[in-house]
Order: structure tokens, then sequence, then C-alpha cells
């Protein structure tokens, strides 16, 4: 006992002494910045909003009428909702007919007001004639589809003093707004909303396939609420021959819905004027999908989306996970693997997500490198393999199964040399295999159903000249073409239209420019889904590369580093997914964040699967 | 000896009248505050008001007793409270300085950023103006100067510049994202193309712009700044920012106002932190120093309330109490003189004792050892006397006198040994439930005699109830007829009224008498031992003069007070007040010491008449009210006779304190040294020189003050 409590002594202020001492250490802890400490996620803060905002003025009084329609012009480039402040400018009678939304006309340098708006007129009349004009960059029509064009813009406005206030109004005036394209980029903002192909699915499920019809709506009013508007009117006029929606005709949002935003659970709930019966299960799904697709553009946070029917049922809800899986989805789909074919011949591939340069042949035929390879297309699915060879003359499809054989070449061209054989092939989602003969003698487009089937040659009524090149989509409803005429490129985009009864090929109609000022387009990707990478060259300048919005708007966004002597390049609709290209330094891509990066000094024809 | 501790104990009730006046003298304002101020301003007010203040104050009367008495408790408080205001001051300081200094920096680098924003956009503007210089010849719409009177200062109002000065911003201000926002004005009501309010970032143009730095920004053309709040139209909150403005052209020469908006978020979270990190500083400080202030406090408290306990015990008798002393510091020094005058006291008191102890011996001694020559004497004086009648005249009247003075000398041996058993403490009270009523009559009876001879008519009233009391009646009948002879002796042949009354625990027998009275001063002294107020006949009167001592002595042992009244001419008054029952302290007497007939009370021109009168109305509620309003101390001075408790400073009158706690009377040792101090303090000059009792004229009341 008597040696216990000894011991018990000894221990205590060796005790304290250890208490101290972790005292200190603590304390000295405080007193200096932390050099290690707990992991913790940080929290995504909201960018900070720098966009100018115009606050519009009501007219003066006794202002003059130009200075009326100034202060009009400017009340355009405002973020008022309906354009109150705008139509203060109006007549009674002007501000009730006026239709602003019918229409926006972007100009290049906004619009100027013609000389005659003062000029000749005397004191005494009580009607001025204004003219606006300037040059029209793009036209916005009803349904917020984008459209490039030119031409010089002129419209008359009408001025009338009003005979009790005296003041100047503009009483006549042509529907929609006009503004100037940096105020348009300011207020107006490109959305995606998604339609389903018509009579297409892919997979055993048979999903239906998303495609995107790129709208712009004005990004400072009530985007979301306008979004959802804008879907539920039905998909732009190019694009609604080949898509359908899952509403029923007449959906719309209850009345008096406004400022639709996602809860603290990033959840948002869209109250539709349905009727519980007038919804299947399944259809609620797919339109809860064309919602959640929709405003995940806008709000990429949203994690679901419910609908609500009349008198505030729920008719159903979706998550983001079960919308993935509900339709095949280009930009949700990241490729396993990139495909390049290296200096041996062998077309090998790599993970995606590798940052080394380490790469396999792939199984089969191809990978052992007996065989000149000239370019290669991969499904989407990534089990079937088209590849291009004897310097473009003939195209074959072989599976990636380590039994698999190089069959019949399902195309064959006949072109002089390789620059007017087969092009580059292209897969979409439901497997069609595209290619284009660019033999002067015999141009035609190709399209190989599943591609297993002979291939068939697909009609392209109003082509501007001969197709240089081609890829799919991966929704399978549109197909960006490079047509060279005169010895200028241009980049177009047209739609797939099939007719399933009759069992014709299908046909690519109404193309339409998607880069106007491009003359030299050596290379392109799809990069998203209503987006793509091109390389190309302006008149008169050098080649680069930048991201083209189907509807030939430009983008805001950062276009990837300078590249020199880009030959081949591919991306995924993914964009997390690196961007490859072939260039003179062989095979290189790019990280997101980072620089070029070299991966196969030797290899060609890099492709992600597509 | 029993006179001693008497006289010692007289000083423990002589102490209560003081103690209520050293603690309202010593007590602080707040008391009066509340005394004076609230409280009987709350009397004269209303009711409730009254009660209210009582409601309030009950509870903090335990509080503020606390804080009186608390020396810790104050020296704390002080302290926390002192430092609290220097946390404050240098807390206000050193904000102040960090806010300028955040200011300072602020400001500065914030004008160099709007000064090379105004310069960005003035060299846009120029730009754009030159461009459409060169541009006006294609660009359909542009006006070459036209001479419209409507067009006014617009120069070439045609030159677009909505599109240009939404460019402008949204250049300026894609700087400073978050670090400052850039809003555009148009100059007063200026109104057409690119005046529109713009701002970045979501800042409410017109509201956040103060109006008193557009006008300055409209009357000049140098920049200005301001503060204000940055209102935001997408409800995120205002908060305070730097505003610098300048009015700046636009490529139509025509101008406006540029603002650059500073927010001082940062710098507000900045001084967030230095404030937090102030006042929880400050608040450790604080509470740290009131914890060491208690801790150092304590250390000088705890000795002191030590030596303060030891103090008060000393204080109360117990002369063996010693401080502990440990250390040598101040404390220590402290306790160290405390205990060697303690020493010093016990031992000087202790040496004082055996004197007095012994010369009482002496006394008791020599009247014993006189008394039995004095039988001798008595028993030959008597044989002389006897034979006075064969003598010769001159020889017959020596036997006389001889038997006269024998007579007087025995009685006064008598009084000595009587004086000698009190001061021995000798003395015992035989209480027992007796009328006074009785003891009056029997000593009036006993004084018929006299007073017949004197010619003096002797009236007793308040003996229509009985007047009880516990009290020994042989003493008590002694007392009495020792003052009613004196009385009649001294009447003067004037009536002698003997006045009783009983009320609120006390008993009063007052005889009144209205001869030569006494001089100013001698209503104390009348009770020494062997005074008289006339030396010249004191003789010829055949007292003792120790009468009024023992009748003192008596009343003190029955716990009573014998007090004496007078005035020259006016008469005297004696009054004897006993408690009701024998332990019962005293608190009063139900007959005010001054009777209503003194001159005083009467006025200068009063008659027998009105004196009758008075005397009468003054004792009627004495004896038959209960004796609620004599016996209770009066406030006002407007009637000091009824004032039993009057001090004898007041003039002519005297009180002799009860002692309530009586020490043990068979141990005579230990009685109060204080009459053995007044002794020394006095030799006896008069009195021949085996009197050792105390004789000072002064001597009870200095008695009682000097404890």
């Amino acid at each position: 006992m008597g040696a216990d409590r000894e011991g018990g002594a000894r221990r205590r202020p060796w005790r304290a002494a250890a208490y101290t001492a972790l005292g200190v250490v603590l304390l000295a802890g405080c007193a200096s910045m932390p050099d290690s400490g707990d992991l913790r996620d940080v929290e995504s803060t909201p960018r900070q909003d720098t966009g100018v905002r115009v606050f519009a003025m009501p007219p003066a009084d006794d202002a003059t009428p130009g200075e009326i329609m100034q202060g009009f012009l400017e009340a355009l480039t405002s973020d008022d909702p309906a354009y109150d402040t705008a139509r203060k400018y109006l007549t009674t009678d002007a501000a009730r007919t006026w239709r602003p939304e019918r229409s926006a006309t972007v100009l290049a340098n906004g619009p100027s007001i013609e000389t005659d708006c003062r000029a000749g007129n005397r004191e005494a009349t009580n009607s001025i004639t204004c003219v606006l004009t300037g040059s029209r960059v793009a036209t916005v029509d009803a349904r917020q589809a984008y459209q490039p064009a030119g031409g010089t813009y002129r419209k008359k406005v009408h001025l009338a003093r009003d005979a009790k206030t005296g003041q100047w109004r503009i009483d006549e005036l042509p529907d929609g707004v006009v503004m100037g394209k940096s105020d348009f980029q300011r207020n107006y903002t490109s959305v995606d909303k998604y339609y389903f192909a018509s009579g297409t699915s892919v997979g055993e499920a048979g999903e239906p396939v998303a495609v995107a019809d790129p709208v712009f709506v004005r990004s400072k009013v009530d985007p979301m609420t306008q979004m959802v508007g804008s879907l539920l009117n039905g998909p732009t006029s190019w694009l609604s021959p080949v898509v359908r929606s899952s509403f029923p005709t007449g959906t719309a949002l209850q009345k008096g819905v406004s400022g639709l935003a996602p809860d603290d659970q990033n959840r948002l709930t869209v109250p539709l004027n349905l009727k519980e019966s007038q919804v299947t299960a399944t259809k609620c799904e797919e339109m809860a999908t064309q919602v959640l697709f929709t405003l995940r553009n806008l709000a990429p946070t949203l994690e679901s989306v419910e609908l609500q029917g009349i008198g505030g049922h729920r008719l159903c809800d979706l998550t983001e996970e079960r919308a993935e899986s509900a339709a095949w989805h280009g930009s949700a789909k990241r490729p396993e693997y990139l495909y390049y074919v290296d200096g041996k011949r062998r077309l090998v591939r790599m993970p995606t997500g590798s940052t080394g340069t380490g790469s396999v042949p792939v199984p089969g035929a191809l990978g052992e490198g007996d065989r000149t390879l000239q370019s290669v297309a991969v499904s989407r699915d990534e089990h079937s393999v088209a590849a291009v060879d004897d310097d473009g003359a003939s195209l074959h499809v072989t599976s990636l199964t380590s039994d698999s054989t190089l069959g019949n070449a399902l195309v064959t061209s006949k072109g002089a040399t390789p620059d007017e054989r087969l092009t580059t092939p292209s897969w979409d989602a439901r497997g069609d295999l595209w290619v284009a003969d660019r033999d002067r003698g015999a141009p035609a487009l190709y399209v190989v159903e599943h591609g297993v089937t002979r291939a068939e040659k697909v009609a392209v009524p109003d082509l501007p000249g001969d197709i240089k090149d081609v890829r799919v989509a991966a929704d399978g409803v549109r197909v960006a073409l490079v047509v060279e005429k005169d010895g200028k490129q241009s980049l177009l985009i047209g739609r797939i239209e099939r007719d399933d009864r009759t069992g014709e090929a299908p046909s690519v109609v109404e193309l339409r420019s998607a880069a106007p000022d491009l003359e030299q387009v050596s290379a392109l990707t799809w990069a998203g889904d209503s987006r793509l990478l091109v390389v190309g060259q302006e008149q008169g300048g050098v080649q680069q590369m930048r991201y083209v919005q189907v509807d030939g708007a430009t983008l805001d966004g950062p276009a990837p580093g300078a590249l020199p002597g880009v030959k081949a390049i591919t991306a995924s609709e993914d964009d997390r997914v690196p961007l490859v290209a072939y260039s003179d330094d062989g095979i290189v891509r790019l990280p997101t964040g980072a620089q070029w990066q070299k991966v196969d000094k030797d290899g060609t024809a890099p492709v992600y699967p597509g | 000896m029993s006179g001693d501790s008497a006289a010692s104990d007289s000083g423990m009730p002589g102490d209560r009248p003081k103690r209520p006046v050293g603690r309202t003298a010593a007590g602080p304002r707040v008391r009066r505050l509340f005394a004076g101020g609230l409280l009987q301003g709350g009397v004269q007010g209303s009711p409730v008001l009254r009660l209210f203040l009582r409601w309030v104050r009950r509870p903090l009367l335990p509080v503020m007793r606390l804080w009186r008495r608390n020396i810790q408790l104050r020296v704390v408080a002080t302290t926390l409270v002192m430092s609290l205001g220097v946390v404050l001051l240098l807390g206000f300081v050193v904000i102040g300085q960090v806010r300028n200094g955040l200011l300072d920096a602020k400001v500065r680098a914030s004008q160099s950023q709007a000064t090379g924003g105004f310069a960005v956009a003035k060299q846009r503007a120029d730009e754009a103006s030159g461009t459409n210089g060169t541009g006006a010849d294609t660009a359909p719409a542009t006006a070459d100067g036209s001479t419209d009177g409507t067009a006014g200062a617009d120069g070439r109002p045609t030159q677009n510049v909505i599109q240009w000065m939404s460019d402008l911003v949204e250049s300026l201000s894609s700087g400073g994202a978050g670090a400052f926002d850039v809003v555009t004005l148009p100059v007063g009501d200026d109104s057409g193309g690119g005046r529109s309010p713009r701002g970045s970032g979501n800042v409410n143009p017109t509201s956040s712009v103060p109006a008193d730095l557009r006008d300055r920004v409209n009357s000049g053309t140098t920049a200005a700044q301001s503060y204000t709040r940055i209102v935001y139209s997408n409800g995120k909150d205002s908060q305070p920012a730097l505003v610098i403005g300048k009015q700046v052209n636009d490529p139509n020469g025509r101008p406006y106002e540029l603002y650059y908006l500073f927010p001082l978020t940062q710098e507000e979270k900045s001084l967030s932190l230095v404030k937090g990190t102030l006042a929880t500083a400050g608040l450790f400080v604080v509470v740290l120093l009131g914890a060491i202030a208690w801790l150092v406090v304590r250390q000088v408290v705890t000795p002191v309330r030590m030596a303060a306990g030891i103090a008060e015990r000393l204080s109360a008798g117990r002369l063996q109490e010693r401080m502990k002393v440990t250390g040598e510091d101040d404390i220590a020094r402290l306790g160290e003189a405390f205990n060697k005058m303690a020493q010093n006291l016990q031992g000087k008191i202790q040496q004082l004792e055996d004197l007095s102890r012994m010369q009482r011996r002496f006394v008791s001694d020599v009247s014993h050892e006189l008394r039995t020559p004095l039988t001798t004497v008595r028993m030959a004086a008597d044989v002389i006397h006897e034979a006075r009648a064969d003598f010769d005249p001159v020889t017959a009247r020596s036997a006389e006198l001889l038997a006269d003075q024998l007579d007087r000398f025995e009685s006064l041996l008598a009084d000595l040994l009587e004086i000698s058993r009190f001061d021995a403490g000798a003395a015992a009270l035989e209480a027992e439930p007796i009328d006074l009523r009785e003891v009056v009559r029997r000593v009036v009876g006993g004084a018929e005699p006299l007073a017949e001879r004197k010619g003096t008519r002797i009236r007793v009233v308040g003996d229509q109830q009985p007047v009880v009391a516990e009290a020994d009646a042989r003493r008590v009948e002694r007392v009495l007829r020792n003052l009613v002879v004196n009385a009649v002796e001294h009447g003067e042949g004037k009536d002698v009224v003997v006045k009783m009354a009983a009320a609120g625990g006390a008993v009063a027998v007052a005889v009144r008498d209205y001869g030569v009275g006494l001089k100013p001063g001698e209503a104390t002294r009348v009770f020494s031992r062997f005074w008289r107020a006339d030396p010249a006949r004191a003789r010829t009167t055949g007292g003792t003069g120790l009468g009024l001592s023992i009748a003192l002595e008596d009343a003190r042992l029955h716990g009573g007070w014998l007090q004496a009244w007078g005035e020259p001419g006016g008469g005297s008054q004696f009054r004897l007040t006993l408690p009701r029952t024998a332990d019962e302290p005293l608190r009063g007497s139900p007959i005010p010491l001054e009777p209503k007939d003194s001159r005083r009370n009467r006025g200068p021109d009063g008659s027998a008449a009105a004196r009758a009168g008075q005397e009468k109305r003054a004792t009627v509620p004495a004896q038959q009210g209960g004796g609620h309003a004599p016996a209770l101390p009066p406030r006002g001075p407007v009637t000091p006779a009824a004032d039993p408790t009057a001090l004898p400073g007041n003039g002519n009158g005297a009180r002799v304190v009860p002692r309530p706690g009586r020490p043990d009377p068979v141990r005579p040792d230990h009685g109060g040294p204080d009459q053995v101090g007044t002794d020394i303090a006095r030799p006896e000059s008069e009195r021949p020189g085996t009197r050792t009792g105390p004789e000072d004229s002064t001597e009870p009341g200095e008695a009682f003050r000097g404890r």
C-alpha cells in the first residue's frame, strides 16, 4: 500500500507537468497560422454577378422626339420584365398592341436613328416618322430560336404629339425589340431545352434520346420560369419535325406562377395545368426528365423535379439519377476509352480518365496493326468500330471482340486521291454510321443503319456544294456537314428526317449555317448537346479553334488554347473529358484547367466514341 | 464592593443611546436619501408610492447592509467599475484607431482605382467619338450637325451611346468583381440615349448614391467622395460603402455621372473582429481584475477581521484574548502592538482590582473592628446618660451629646457596613411581587411625625390602582423612606408629593418637593457618598450622607433606576423606576423625570394653580393610560419633561442607568474596576482618611460615560 501511494504521489507531478506542456502546446498552436488540420468540404459560393443592369427611366416631360426614341431604345435594354417602362414611351393604343416578345433583332452596333427623325419637320407638326437602322446580326423569333442574319435593318417608327398633354409618344412601331450585340449578350442567355427524338430509342430498355434545342431567354428576368414556359410551348420550328414533346398539347404553367427556383434541397416544384388523369406515369417521368434536363442548364445543382397538377396534386417526381436512366442524354454519357491509331498502325485505346500515356491495343482485328488505317470511329456503345483504310477507299465495320475479323467493305470510294475519298465516319446513338464520299465524280453521303446493313445514300436537298466532312450528333437528328463551294468551306447543320414507315433512306434537310464567318473548316467534333468544336479560319484570319453553337450564336466561353497544325480533333459531349487533337506534335490532349499535353507522338486519328 | 460591579455594568446600557447615534453618523448618504428624501417624501406623497418604495427597498436592505459592512465587497465592486471604465475607454480608442486606419487604407486604394477608372472612361469616350467621325460616312445613322432647334445641346445625338454606356460600365466593373461596382447616372434630369441609370453587380443606382454627392459632382468637374449604403436590387443586404464620383463626358460630349462604389464589407468584418476580440479581452480583464482584487483584499481583510473580532471580545471583558501573530508584515506588527496593549491593560486592571479589593476589605474590616469598642463605649455612655441628672448641667449636656453622637456613629457604621456589602457584591435581592402602595403607605406613615414637626403635608398621587412589581420590599421601603424623609427635611414646610405609576413593564415612584431644590450639576452628585448640598448645616440634620448612595445601590440591585431632578428654588424630584419583573430590562419610566410643574415647563409667569393643573395633567395619563405615552421616548423635543432617557447633559436631570447583566454577586473579586479608577482620580480631601469609598460628585455620570 505504501508503495502504491508512493507511486501515485510520483505520478501526480508528472501528470501536472504533462497537462502544462499540453496547454503550452495548444496555446502555441493558437498563436500561429495552422499548417495542418482537418479536412472539410468547401461550400460553393454563388458567383458574383457583375452584369450591368440598365434601370429604365420613364420619358421626361417635354422630351424631344429624338430623346423619346433614345429613351425607348434604352428602355428595351433594361431588365424590365414586361417592358413596362418602355411602354411609357408609347401611346396608349400602341402600348396595348405592341408585342415585344414577338422577336428580338440584334444589330451590330445597336439601332441608330436616321436623320429625318428631326430634320425636315416643323415645330408645328404633330407627327414625325423616325427610321431605325443598323446592320443586322441575328434575330430571335417568337419561339426564341436564334438565327444568324445579315443585311441592313431598317424600320419606321412613327411618333405623334399627344393632343392633350402635348408630349411626344411613339404610336407606330414594329413588334419585338431591337438592341445592339453586346446588349443582347448581356441580357440574353442561351439555354438548351430538351425534347425527344421522334421514333428513336436506344438500348435494351428503349430509352428515348434527348435532343437539345437551344433558345435564348432574358437572363435576368426569371429565366427558370421562362425556360419552363418555353419548354411547354414546344420545340423551335427548325427542330419540331423530328422531335416530340412528352407534354400534352396545351400544357402550360398554372396561372400566376412565376419565380420558379429550387429550394434548399435543390428540389424544384413545377405546377402545371394538368389533371392527374391526363398523364400516365411513364409520360410524366418523361416530362419531368425534360424539365430537369432543361433546368440543369440554369441551375447545375438541381437534383430533383416534382410536377404538380391542378390543385397541387403531385403528378410525379424525378431525381437526377433516375432521369439519366430514363432518357439517353449525350452529355451524361462519359466515354470509357480514347481510341487512336498508334505508330505501329494498331488501333489502341486508353481510359479517358488516364493522365499517363499508356495505351493498349483494342481486341480484334484492328488491334493487330496489319492495315493502314486512315480514320476510325467507335460506336457510342463501344462495341463496334468503323475503320476507313486503303487511303480512304473503303469502310469496314468490325466489333471490338478478340475474335472479330474485318468484314467486307460497306462503302468504297473511287476518288482519285485520298482527299477525294471517304471522310471520317461518325456514329450516332441509335447505332447508325455516317460517312461521306468526297469523290468529285460521285459525291455522296451514306448512312449504314445500325452499322451492319448495306450503306444507303442519303438525300441532301439544297446542298450548296460538296461535302467535305460529316459528323452526326449523338441524338441522331442533327448532322454537321462541312460543305465546300468555290474553295470556300462552310459549316452547316442539317436535320435528319427519317420516314420509318416507308423504309426509305433518311434525308438531311434545312441546312443552316452554324458559323457564317468561317471560311475554312479543317476539323470539327461535337462537344456538347448543341455545341461543336471547330478548327477553322475566318476570312483573312489564321487557323483557330473555337466553339460554335448549332444555331449560329457566338459563345462567350473561352476557346481552347491555340495549337498549331491541327488535323483532327475529338471531344465528347461530356465536357469533363479532356479534348484530344492530332496536330504537328502528334496526339495531344487538353485536360480541364491545364495546358496541352502530349499523348503519343506517332499516333494518328484520335477518336472518342461517336 | 458591590458598588464597583454596579458602576462597571452601568456602562453597558450607557452604550445604547450612543450606538444608534454612531450608526446614523457613520451611515452613508444613501441612508439619508432613503430616510429623508425618498421615504419621507413618499410619506407625504401617496401611500401607494410609499408602499412601492418600501417594496423596492426591502430586497435592497440586506445588500446595502452588506455594502456598508463589507470592505472587500466595496473594493471589488470599485475595482470592477473602474476597470470596466478603463476597458471601455481603451476599447473606444482602439476601435477608433483601427477604424480610421482601415478607412484610410481603403480610401487611398479606392481613390487611385476610381481615378484610373475615370481616366479610362474619358479615354473610351474620346476613342468612340474619334471612330464615329471616321465612320460617319458609312453609317447611315450618323448625322452631320443638324440645325434643328429641337436638337438643342445635342451636337451629334445620333451617336448611339446606349450600347456604348452599357459596354463601358461592364468593362469598368469587370475589373473588380466584388471589390467595387460601377454606376452611371444622368446629370440632373437629363434624358435620352444612355441616360438611364446603369449599375453593375445588382446595385440600385439611384438609391445607392447620396443626393448631396450628386449635387457636388454636378457642380464641378472634380471627383468627389462620400460614404453611403449600397442598396441591392436582388434582395441582398445593403452594406456600407465608399462612393467616388465624377462627371464624365460621353462620346457625344454630353456629361454623365460616373460613380465607383467600394463596399466596406471587408473593413466591417475586420472591425467587428477587432470589436469582438476587444470585448472578449475586456471582459476577461474585468473579471480577472475583480478576482485579483478579491484575492488581494482578502489577504488584508482577513487579519483585520480577526483583529476586529479579538478587539470586540477584549472590549467585552475577556482580557485574556490575544491575536495570532504570524510573519513580520504590517499586520503582524499591528497584532503585536495590539497584544502588548492588551497585556498592559490586563496587568494594570488586575493591579487596580487588587488595590480596590484591598481597600474595600479594609473598610469592611474597620467597620467590624470599630463595632466591638463601640459597643463598650455605648454601654458606658448609656450608663453616663442614665446618670446625667446627677451631673452638673455642663456635664449633663456633654452626656447627651455623647449619646447623640454615638447614635449617629452607630448608624454611620451600619450604613458603612451596608454599603461595603454592596461593594463586595454580597447584597442579595429577595424579590417577590409587592404592591408599592403598601410600601408607600408605610413610608408615609413613618414620616408623618417628622412632617408634622416640619409642618409639611405629604400627598400621595396615583394610588387608585395597584402598582405591583417584583421587588425586595425591605429595600424598596428603605429607598422610599430615604427619599420621603429627605424631601420632608428639604421641603421647607411645603407639600411633598409622592407619585406612583405603572406602564410598559415598569413601575415608578417619584417624590416631589418644593424646597430649595438642586443647583445645576447637583442632580448627579446627590448620589455621591458623603455628599451634602450645604456642608454648613450638614451635621445638624443627622443624616449619614450615605442614604442616597445606598438607595441608588438598592435601585441598581433591582435593575431599576434612581434619578434626581431639581432646579434652584423650584424644588426637586427623585424618581425610582423598577422593572415589573425582576430580570426585565428597563426601557422607560412611566413618570417623566422633570415634573410638569417645573419652572421651565411652567414658563416665567406660571402660577401655582397652573402648576397644580399641569401636574395633574401630566400625571393622570401616566397612571391610567397603561403608560404608553410617557413610557415610550417621544420623538420631538416639545416635551422634554417626558423623556425618561434624557441624558444628564440636558440640564439638571440626572439619571442612573440600570445594570441588566449583573455579575455574580458571590464573586465580589471581579467587580467593576471603574470604581477604583475614579477613586484614584479623585483623592479624598473632605472626609477623614479612613474613607475609602468614592466621593467624587461626578461619579455616576462618569461611570457610565467612561464605558
